[in-house]
């Protein structure tokens, strides 16, 4: 609860500085502007969402606060220094986990790249593979290759490799858009455990609009061809967030009718 | 049928395949279809190859033979393996370089021989050489190819783990194209042995070519056959050793599947 009030705090103030800020950032690929003049700034332990039609940049603008890209034109800052290369600090989960794991690695090996890479000494590792295994909902299965496991089994590794980094930015891609509805609450629920227990900073992208209420502080809808904020929601729901009485009350269905009018808007 | 049962009819079958392919061999000699002189039976064979075990002539030649190919073998694995991963690893050498490849590749490497022999004459350097240069395409090719199919998403991965260079290479890389180097280690190992084959019986380093060689011209068909046979069982049991230990190693893409 203390990141609430951090936030609570943060917000009364209203000039806290943001961890990640986009500043004027237009990005061209191919001779195409994929992104253009998005400015955002993003509070410590503050959890955003951004949503938009399909080719609207919010996989982009994700890659730019990961380091992956650099802008074109405008800056991306980290903490008030600007983003010349992805860092340790700030985790990705990509929606693709099958390709994001090391297939010649069990869940244990694959957690450990992350300490591995993070320097820490090989004696240590085994008792804290075992404690984030048990925090993810994999414990017992330290042993398995990634093609042993299920899906969602497999986005619980990659989001404990990612905790592996304690990271302080938490970046994630769609991460449960190729899961089964079922599996889907059950990882939103636990991610935002994860997250409040870690303090940490979470970009979410989702085509969910759903989701993104349900998860998010703040929900940000982008605009296609160039990409560009089109909307912006405040979510003043309560935490804990649940399932059902969240989604049932009426400020949800509120942002939820918004979201929905913006989208459809935006595809015509 | 249990999946055991069947395995062991289809080992049964082909044992017999085997077996009634030495009968008819001895039958053959004992017909004396061909002259004993060219044809020896398979006993005949089998008493030669023991001789030769017995008095320790064919331990050295087929020791000459194992080091030849296991030398060549080993400078093409690390030098293949080093080559292919540089060039794989780099889309502006898979453009500049692979054309260059491409014209020496197909090369036969009989037609090197010559220019080995003119260049470091009739010696041990020169077998190496040749077997090195035979047996380092497979490898080289297949760690180009691994490398250069790693999937993009993995090198990310290690982008935001800032990961050095030399761990992206042996913790990434390098497993990712592990199944393709192994499948081509496993093509030179035989490329290997038939060049040692050949380089002993050009160059008469001691070995089994130059064994079988001296043999043949001697009308010793029994030890020229026993040779041929050692030669034989030396593909099969090196193709064996590869399988399994492709096996071990690979154990994870067991899981895959």
């Amino acid at each position: 609860m203390a990141i609430t009030a951090k936030r609570r705090e943060a917000d009364a103030s209203g000039h806290s500085d943001p961890q990640i800020a986009f500043a004027g950032v237009t990005l061209e690929l191919g001779g195409k502007t994929i992104i253009e003049n998005l400015s955002l700034g993003v509070q410590p332990g503050e959890f955003l969402c951004i949503v938009g039609a399909s080719g609207c940049g919010k996989t982009t603008a994700l890659r730019l606060a990961a380091g992956l890209y650099q802008p074109t034109s405008g800056r991306v800052n980290f903490d008030g220094q600007p983003m010349l290369q992805p860092r340790r600090e700030i985790a990705i989960v990509f929606q693709d986990y099958g390709k994001a794991l090391l297939p010649w690695r069990t869940a244990a090996g694959n957690v450990s790249l992350a300490l591995e890479a993070g320097g820490m000494p090989a004696a240590d590792r085994p008792a804290r593979i075992e404690e984030l295994l048990r925090t993810v909902g994999l414990p017992g299965h330290a042993g398995k290759y990634p093609a042993e496991m299920s899906g969602g089994m497999q986005q619980r590794l990659q989001i404990a490799r990612c905790l592996a980094q304690e990271p302080k930015t938490l970046l994630m891609d769609e991460p449960f858009g190729a899961l089964d509805a079922m599996t889907r609450q059950g990882l939103q629920d636990e991610v935002l455990a994860l997250v409040a227990a870690s303090g940490a900073t979470v970009i979410f992208v989702t085509h969910d609009l759903d989701e993104a209420i349900y998860l998010g502080d703040r929900v940000i809808g982008l605009l296609p061809h160039p990409g560009r904020i089109g909307i912006e929601l405040q979510v003043n729901l309560p935490r804990p967030r649940d399932q059902l009485s969240t989604r049932e009350q009426p400020e949800f269905l509120r942002l939820r009718r918004q979201l929905f009018d913006f989208i459809k808007a935006t595809e015509q | 049928m249990s999946r055991k049962a069947t395995i062991w009819l289809w080992r049964a079958a082909s044992f017999a395949v085997a077996a009634s392919f030495i009968a008819l061999w001895q039958l053959i000699a004992n017909l004396k279809l061909v002259s004993p002189v060219f044809l020896p039976g398979p006993d005949r064979a089998w008493a030669s190859l023991m001789r030769g075990f017995s008095n320790g002539d064919l331990w050295s030649k087929l020791a000459g033979t194992l080091e030849h190919m296991v030398y060549g073998w080993l400078v093409a694995s690390i030098a293949g393996i080093a080559i292919g991963a540089i060039i794989g690893s780099s889309k502006l050498m898979r453009t500049y370089v692979a054309p260059s490849l491409e014209f020496l590749r197909p090369l036969p490497v009989s037609a090197i021989i010559p220019v080995a022999i003119a260049m470091l004459g009739l010696t041990q350097a020169m077998a190496l050489f040749v077997i090195a240069f035979g047996a380092i395409w497979p490898i080289m090719l297949a760690t180009i190819h691994g490398f250069a199919a790693v999937e993009p998403r993995l090198y990310e991965v290690a982008r935001s783990l800032q990961m050095s260079r030399l761990a992206v290479i042996f913790k990434i890389a390098l497993p990712s194209a592990s199944p393709d180097i192994l499948a081509g280690m496993r093509l030179s190992v035989t490329v290997a042995l038939i060049l040692s084959v050949v380089c002993e019986i050009l160059a008469g380093l001691d070995g089994l070519g130059h064994w079988v060689l001296l043999s043949a011209r001697a009308f010793r068909s029994a030890d020229l056959f026993a040779g041929v046979i050692l030669l034989g069982i030396t593909g099969y049991v090196t193709s064996v050793a590869m399988s399994m230990a492709e096996h071990r190693l690979l154990a994870w893409q067991a899981a895959q599947r």
